[in-house]
């Protein structure tokens, strides 16, 4: 195919799943903070501290008054705003230009979920909602819609190559911001000890695990009883669970397979096969005691090398 | 019987629909009957459906010089235009011969030039166009076809005959819209096709592939064709994107494209792909940087040397615009004589050529009554409404005209038919034209259809998208079976 073409699916993936990303991101700690804000208001804002350093954002959007709720310019900024380069919108948007750009490289009913999905969050943009309820409401059904597009593009693409570099895309920018959102987490849950308020430490694990959409995944696999040792296990080195960074580097690792069809081992691949190796072989028990940041570097550091890689084998040629 | 529904016959020129006596054509009875059975209400949801689902399918075009929105829908009215067995017949026969002397035409220009050594035309207009390309004399391109796609636009005058006012031998827009303006009339107005035998369009993406295909440099076991585009801005990218899809082939911008050693290759994930034939959506001036203008970013350095040794088919030709000037047009009728040795089936509007003198002082003079159109532009860009203007206008247009007489042509104001419209509840009368599309590959075939552009202000002439215009679609009828 085209490396044009190529280069535009790839990226079409890597926003669609971003604008998933964050969309979820904020639910879960719109959730969190309304629940803690009253009983540990620090808790609650280092927790959208945090959205900070998994998104970085240069600006945030004002709140409009000094009694708008905590997180209203998180919510406004992080969903509506369309110059912040970590929001839905631009996300979308973004989907949208690369989607419309390879459009005949797409199904029609792919295009158009994506034509409507962004056409409703520019939509709630020209609203200008602010108001916490009324975003939550709007990031839902943002959210329902976009797993309607990749319902759509699931049920009707064929599985040739461009689908390989969409689910690239996909899963390269999943385990990218998974990586990201556990070394902004991890060290300080891992580091702080269930004293008095044990309520409201599990809160803080939940809510971990629901932001790379894995509590259900979690339960399924060792009942609600919340092990910190158990948890960080799972979300590293569960073979199954989607946003797993094993899991996730398994699919990555197999796009880059198919792409390539059985010819050389190619640069990318070579990187993606070592951080698997990784994955599948790593201590455990070592990662969990207080080698996590260095490990996480060490997987943001692999995958920012295979993009490099893989765009300049396949997109600039 | 009593309907909500309002009807406003035309009182100027030809009323496709009505009579001079406000009655329905035959052939408009069923439509304007079924019409009548619906409410107002009925009639703005369907309406509105039909809005959002333009919005939801992206079905855009680019309006340039704007600063935001600039993509637009392409408005569409819902009241289609119908065409009777008869009219088609008539009107399929003139536009087969006219494409067969265009092309004829233009093979002459660049191989012999016969027609400007026995007088049809004088040598000095065709060899002054900015369309013709000298780059190009004797470069035949395979299977001698220049215009494999051209839109030629029809008008009616008042007594209802079919006048050609424009060829368009380069790379003609509008077809995608004719396909999905009859997909968006199946689904919101389903009621209106029962009575009628509407001639199907849907196999034009097919029969555009054979023609390309067609084309391609003899030697080719499968040729591969590719649409190429000036990418997203362009005004027409939907289009292009379209007519790729359906024909299942890539669409390519000229970054796409590489020159090696006179082959045309695209770069693709495992390689280069070689590419024998190219249906190209840019303007011929930004085809080649080497060759034509220096300055473009869209062209593919090295590909008029491929296609010169013969190497790739680009369609339409490049060179095929020398046919489309407008000061050509006033020459149609003697080139159809002349190499087709038949009388002209279609009119055209009587056209003063401003490159001669006497014209040009009649021009000059009546200004104001005419029409003036520049000879290279289209897209009702740079003309003069002689009637609907300013004096102030009239003679800072004259002022122009006097730089360079040669690139002027003038034509009497024609009433254009007019068609009923749905505005604002009512249906009220608005001008129309028509651009039938016609292939040219191993013969002329002509879609059984084409754009029908309206004007959607009241009183205006100019139907033109970028310039508040919308459109119908288009039905021809099935010739009535006998027996």
């Amino acid at each position: 195919m085209l490396s044009r073409v190529a280069d535009a699916i790839y990226w079409m993936g890597r926003y669609l799943e971003r604008a998933e990303n964050i969309t979820r991101l904020l639910l879960v700690t719109e959730d969190f903070s309304t629940e803690t804000q009253g009983l540990e208001e620090s808790v609650a804002q280092t927790a959208w501290k945090d959205v900070l350093a998994i998104l970085p954002t240069a600006q945030l959007t004002r709140p409009v008054s000094a009694f708008a709720a905590l997180s209203q310019p998180y919510l406004t900024s992080f969903f509506l705003d369309v110059q912040n380069g970590f929001s839905v919108h631009y996300s979308l948007r973004k989907a949208r230009e690369n989607a419309r750009a390879v459009r005949e490289a797409l199904t029609i009913e792919a295009f158009m979920s994506i034509n409507e999905a962004f056409h409703a969050v520019e939509g709630y943009a020209r609203k200008g909602l602010t108001d916490p309820p009324g975003l939550r409401d709007a990031l839902g059904s943002t959210h329902k819609s976009i797993f309607s597009v990749i319902g759509a593009i699931d049920a009707t693409f064929t599985r040739d190559e461009g689908w390989h570099f969409l689910k690239l895309g996909e899963s390269v920018e999943r385990i990218y911001r998974a990586a990201l959102i556990l070394r902004a987490r991890l060290p300080a849950l891992l580091a702080s000890e269930p004293r008095t308020d044990l309520p409201l430490y599990y809160s803080q694990w939940r809510s971990l695990l629901r932001s790379l959409s894995s509590l259900e995944n979690y339960r399924k696999a060792h009942g609600a009883r919340l092990e910190p040792e158990l948890v960080v296990t799972f979300l590293f080195f569960d073979a199954q669970s989607p946003r797993s960074l094993r899991a996730g580097t398994a699919t990555i690792k197999e796009c880059l397979e198919r792409i390539a069809g059985g010819r050389d081992l190619t640069p990318a691949a070579r990187l993606i096969g070592k951080l698997y190796a990784d994955l599948c072989y790593a201590d455990a028990k070592a990662v969990r005691r207080d080698e996590s940041p260095a490990f996480l570097d060490g997987v943001v550091d692999a995958l920012t090398r295979a993009h490099e890689a893989l765009t300049a084998q396949y997109f600039v040629t | 019987m009593l309907s909500a529904v309002k009807w406003v016959p035309d009182s100027h020129g030809f009323d496709e629909a009505f009579d001079r006596t406000g009655t329905p054509r035959s052939h408009y009875r069923p439509l304007v009957t079924t019409l009548e059975t619906f409410t107002q209400e009925d009639i703005d949801r369907r309406e509105r459906l039909q809005r959002l689902a333009l919005v939801d399918q992206g079905i855009t075009f680019t309006v340039y010089g704007q600063k935001d929105g600039i993509e637009r829908i392409f408005p569409f009215d819902f009241v289609p235009r119908i065409l009777t067995a008869r009219e088609w017949e008539r009107l399929e026969a003139g536009l087969v011969q006219r494409v067969t002397a265009l092309n004829l035409f233009i093979a002459d220009v660049y191989q012999g030039q016969k027609c400007l050594k026995d007088g049809v035309i004088p040598p000095e207009l065709v060899l002054s166009r900015k369309e013709y390309k000298r780059e190009l004399l004797n470069v035949l391109p395979p299977r001698h076809v220049y215009t494999h796609v051209v839109g030629t636009d029809i008008i009616r005058n008042d007594k209802g005959d079919f006048l050609v006012l424009e060829d368009n031998c380069r790379c003609p827009s509008g077809v995608s819209y004719v396909l999905e303006n009859r997909n968006l009339l199946n689904r919101v107005f389903p009621e209106f096709f029962g009575f009628y035998p509407v001639r199907s369009i849907k196999d034009y993406p097919q029969m555009l592939l054979e023609t390309l295909l067609h084309a391609a440099p003899r030697g080719t076991d499968s040729p591969v064709a590719v649409v190429l585009s000036p990418g997203i801005y362009n005004s027409a990218f939907f289009e292009h994107s379209f007519l790729a899809r359906e024909m299942g082939a890539t669409l390519v911008e000229g970054r796409d494209l590489v020159v090696e050693d006179n082959h045309v290759f695209m770069r693709t994930t495992a390689g280069r792909q070689r590419v024998d034939v190219i249906y190209r959506r840019v303007d011929e001036d930004f085809l080649d940087p080497l060759v034509f203008r220096r300055d473009s970013l869209l062209g593919v350095p090295g590909l008029l040397n491929a296609y010169r040794q013969g190497n790739v088919a680009i369609a339409n030709a490049p060179g095929a615009g020398v046919a489309d000037d407008k000061s050509v047009y006033a020459f149609m009728p003697a080139l159809i004589e002349y190499y087709l040795d038949q009388a002209p089936l279609l009119g055209q509007v009587s056209t003063y050529v401003g490159f001669r003198k006497d014209d040009f002082a009649y021009m000059r003079e009546h200004a104001a009554d005419l029409v003036v159109k520049t000879t290279g532009d289209s897209g009702g860009y740079n003309m003069l409404m002689g009637p609907f203007a300013a004096r102030k206008e009239v003679d800072a247009y004259v002022a122009q005209m006097r730089k360079n007489p040669g690139n002027y042509i003038a034509q009497p104001l024609v009433e254009l038919s007019s068609h009923p419209t749905y505005t604002g509840g009512r249906f009220e009368p608005r001008r129309i034209d028509l651009r039938p599309f016609i292939l040219y590959g191993d013969k002329v075939r002509v879609l059984p259809g084409g754009l029908t552009r309206v004007a959607l202000r009241a009183g205006s002439y100019v139907v033109n998208s970028s310039q508040g215009g919308g459109s119908k679609d288009t039905w021809v009828l099935a010739p009535r079976r006998s027996g």
